[in-house]
């Protein structure tokens, strides 16, 4: 038994080894060179893409890097990871390597001159990637936005049942909320419509306006939170529980009986307002916004209420109010995707936010860990490739996935990243060992 | 570390020479014709997608029997790409991009549900790809979409059908409705139906008009007051299990008079449900599974003796939209490679087709891409069985 054992774990070791080795003479690359790397990969696959697929027998570009054709067509399978490896990986692995020593003192230059401007440089050069790799294929494009918006989602849920610590199930409430606030918006100012009549405003105006129907679609949204935090605040844990939800379908059923929002027929016409980039401006914002909250002081505080109320009273945390800005800062999120949500399908009807859609948000955060916002963004990205990759499967995937979740609850029972903070600028310094040690010691 | 780098040489060979098996594998041949089938697989309603997957599966038996789709004298294999859309809406847009981006299908079958076939109508319209609902019946669904068809008869029109059933059958001028408030379908009716009744007999003359919420159980307030009201029948456009609640109750309440139903109550699952009380009730529905013959009667036999159980209305509804997609794709006359010009082709085709024979009734497409047809109204009949009574047709 103990031979067994001990054969096991070298064996594991054996392979953290090799990973290890593998990933030596990478980790002098800064992000800046990974990006370049991803996005001159990305121009490749958009210029020889389809001839090097044809190359290796594929009919077409592998749409979500193989995982689709794993189970479609498994043939097809060495073929797609052969492209894979072609089109990314080794070139994403070759330029981060060696234009290393160049992006390094570019990242430091960058930040030196300005943090912001390099965080900025970083994004922009992570979304012309995004948005070529999406440009490639439509499906592409809506699996990438339905993930950002699940990413919002997510996160804005992390707040109140990670850093807030309460069990909050009214999420898929606000959603709808945001999602027939923004709806209501633009259909009534912008779109001729059956519902609402001529439109108020020209149509030219309504794109440039869009940001303002989320932010009212979020502002209802947050009213909703206001109204069920007066009464609900009183209790804590599974009662919140239970009272969340009952808010979550009055609001169905409200929407429901709502005649001049089409009740139960749903609500349809919306503009395509929230392509691509505006989703994901949404997003990056939502991302910096809630990274800021939670790591300010009123996160701190929020954090004290979660594992101490009475103790963080003493420590005069205003808890009422704290718990009160959190919790309409969720719902407000959530309210803007909701908005972003309505606009992406263009159609919103009450059942879609119902237990299914809550189950998922819910699945989502707690795989990806509490209290992270990395987290939040893994759980949202991975459910959804997931989701996406094992629909071949029909009803065996509605196994697999609980088993998958059942697994992460028994090796890593608070998700997959939890507890961790995000620091941007970590994440994008330089990586030679010149600049290490200075950045620690600028930290410290 | 060069142990690493010849495991990896070894994986990059090995992968090499499976792909080029991959590559001599059969891939897309420009003599396939593609369709796509959109369909609840599982989640709520998994009972619908798998009648729509059986009757496709059943449809492309035929057709790889015959040697494949003979379209202008040539031969073409069919191949279906069935993708499951958890009945939700995001998941059946994205399905629909997928099939119409990815697979290049020709044309698309489903999704069923309205919740799913309004915002996936969209998608297939903007890319111009023609879909064809087998179920759903909200009007937005094609509205205003050229490329969106759908095979059942609308709420708009069955509705005043039952309303002149009940008046020419029974003689009753007095109305009874019960209707689930929350869901698309069954309030849709319910107003159709109300607005048909009051043409016939006078505003007042739906004396009960209760509503009760998805997944209520106890119908006992609504009932006692609809048995208080004095109306001679009550119309229930539910769903078949929802149907055997509120049947029991209203005869245990002492509620004597005939209940109608709509096509929601054509399922098998109904009698198993129901059991005695729901025999002699009608509803109008789309085809009559007992008693009938022909076409409609080969069908029957084939699916349950394949499949073990006589299929609901969404089979049948399946089966037809297979037949009309056939008849279009066959009247289209040459199929070019040209994936834009045979989608076009395809729905040029479709919306030109007059007095489609299936075996749901006959079909005429009007310009949203509704089909003209009569609604057969059925008896359940002692032995349980759901009996052919009368057809309606659209005057």
């Amino acid at each position: 038994m103990t031979a067994i054992n001990s054969k096991l774990s070298t064996g594991k070791k054996d392979v953290s080894l090799f990973l290890q080795k593998l990933w030596e003479p990478f980790s002098v690359s800064p992000m800046l060179g990974w990006l370049i790397g991803v996005l001159i990969a990305v121009l490749l696959e958009y210029t020889v893409g389809l001839y090097v697929a044809r190359m290796l027998g594929l009919p077409k570009i592998p749409v979500l890097f193989g995982v689709l054709i794993m189970l479609e067509t498994p043939i097809l399978f060495p073929s797609a990871v052969l492209y894979v490896l072609i089109i990314f990986i080794i070139p994403i692995a070759l330029i981060a390597r060696f234009t290393a020593p160049l992006t390094n003192t570019l990242a430091g230059k960058l930040i030196d001159v300005q943090p912001w401007l390099a965080v900025l440089v970083h994004l922009g050069l992570f979304y012309a990637a995004l948005h070529l790799w999406a440009e490639i294929n439509d499906y592409r494009v809506l699996v990438v936005r339905l993930t950002l918006i699940s990413i919002i989602l997510t996160l804005s849920l992390n707040v109140v049942n990670g850093y807030m610590g309460e069990f909050s199930c009214s999420h898929p409430g606000f959603m709808a909320l945001g999602a027939y606030g923004a709806s209501v918006f633009t259909l009534f100012l912008f779109v001729d419509d059956r519902t609402f009549g001529e439109a108020l405003l020209p149509a030219q105006l309504g794109f440039l306006m869009f940001p303002l129907g989320l932010v009212f679609g979020g502002a209802i949204a947050a009213l909703g939170a206001l109204i069920i935090a007066i009464p609900s605040f009183r209790t804590r844990g599974d009662y919140l529980a239970i009272i969340s939800l009952a808010f979550m379908f009055i609001v169905k059923s409200l929407i429901e009986n709502l005649e001049f929002v089409g009740g139960p027929r749903g609500l349809g016409g919306q503009p395509d307002w929230a392509n691509l980039p505006t989703v994901f401006a949404w997003t990056v914002i939502c991302i910096w916004v809630t990274n800021n909250f939670v790591k300010s002081t009123f996160g701190k505080a929020l954090n004290a209420v979660r594992d101490d109320e009475v103790a963080a009273d003493a420590m005069t945390v205003n808890t009422r109010q704290t718990k009160m800005v959190a919790f309409l800062f969720a719902a407000f999120w959530a309210g803007v995707a909701g908005g972003l949500f309505a606009h992406v399908l263009r159609y919103v009807n009450p059942g879609s936010f119902g237990l299914q859609k809550l189950a998922e948000i819910l699945a989502m955060l707690y795989f990806g860990g509490l209290n992270s916002v990395v987290g939040s963004i893994v759980g949202a990205v991975s459910f959804n490739l997931v989701s996406e990759a094992l629909r071949p499967l029909e009803i065996l995937k509605w196994i697999i996935i609980p088993v998958i979740f059942i697994l992460v609850m028994i090796f890593r029972p608070t998700g997959l990243i939890a507890f961790t903070e995000l620091n941007v600028i970590n994440i994008i310094r330089p990586k030679n060992k010149a600049a290490v040690p200075q950045n620690v010691e600028v930290s410290q | 570390m060069r142990k690493v780098s010849i495991s990896l040489l070894v994986m990059l060979l090995f992968a090499i020479g499976l792909s080029a098996c991959g590559a001599a594998a059969p891939g897309a041949s420009t003599n396939t014709i593609k369709i796509g089938i959109n369909a609840p697989l599982t989640g709520d309603i998994p009972k619908v997608g798998e009648g729509t997957k059986y009757a496709a599966e059943m449809w492309l038996e035929d057709i790889d029997a015959a040697g494949g789709l003979e379209v202008g004298g040539e031969k073409y294999d069919v191949e279906l790409v069935i993708e499951d859309n958890e009945a939700k809406a995001e998941s059946a847009t994205a399905v629909t991009t997928k099939l119409i981006s990815q697979d290049e299908i020709l044309v698309m079958v489903g999704p069923q549900s309205s919740k799913q076939a309004v915002p996936a109508g969209e998608v297939a319209n903007n890319q111009k790809t023609p879909m064809v609902s087998p179920w759903s019946t909200n009007p937005n669904t094609t509205l205003d979409r050229p490329f969106v068809f759908r095979t059942p008869f609308l709420d708009p029109f069955q509705g005043p059908v039952l309303a002149n059933f009940a008046t020419e059958e029974f003689g009753f001028t007095k109305a009874a409705v019960l209707y689930d408030v929350a869901s698309d379908y069954p309030k849709g009716l319910a107003e159709f139906f109300k607005s048909g009744w009051e043409e016939l007999h006078g505003e007042g003359s739906v004396v009960a008009y209760e509503s009760f919420t998805t997944n209520d159980t106890d119908f006992s307030a609504q009932l006692t007051k609809i048995k208080d009201s004095g109306a001679e029948f009550l119309f229930a456009p539910q769903y078949y299990n929802e149907v055997a609640l509120i049947v029991q109750q209203a005869r245990e309440l002492g509620w004597e008079g005939p209940i109608l139903g709509s096509d929601s109550w054509g399922s098998a699952e109904l009698m198993s449900l129901c059991g005695d009380a729901c025999k002699g009730l009608f509803f109008s529905t789309h085809y009559a599974a007992a008693g009938a013959t022909g076409a409609t009667k080969e069908f029957i036999d084939r699916y349950n003796e394949k499949y073990g159980y006589v299929p609901d209305d969404v089979g049948a509804l399946t089966w037809d939209t297979m037949l009309l997609i056939q008849k279009a794709i066959q009247d289209c006359g040459t199929i070019t490679g040209d994936i834009a010009q045979d989608r076009q082709c395809v729905r040029d085709a479709m919306a030109q087709i007059k007095d489609f024979e299936g075996i749901t009734g006959s079909m005429t497409f009007t310009e949203e891409g509704d089909p003209v047809k009569c609604a057969v109204i059925v008896k359940i009949s002692d032995a349980g069985e759901f009996e052919f009574y009368k057809q309606v047709c659209p005057e």
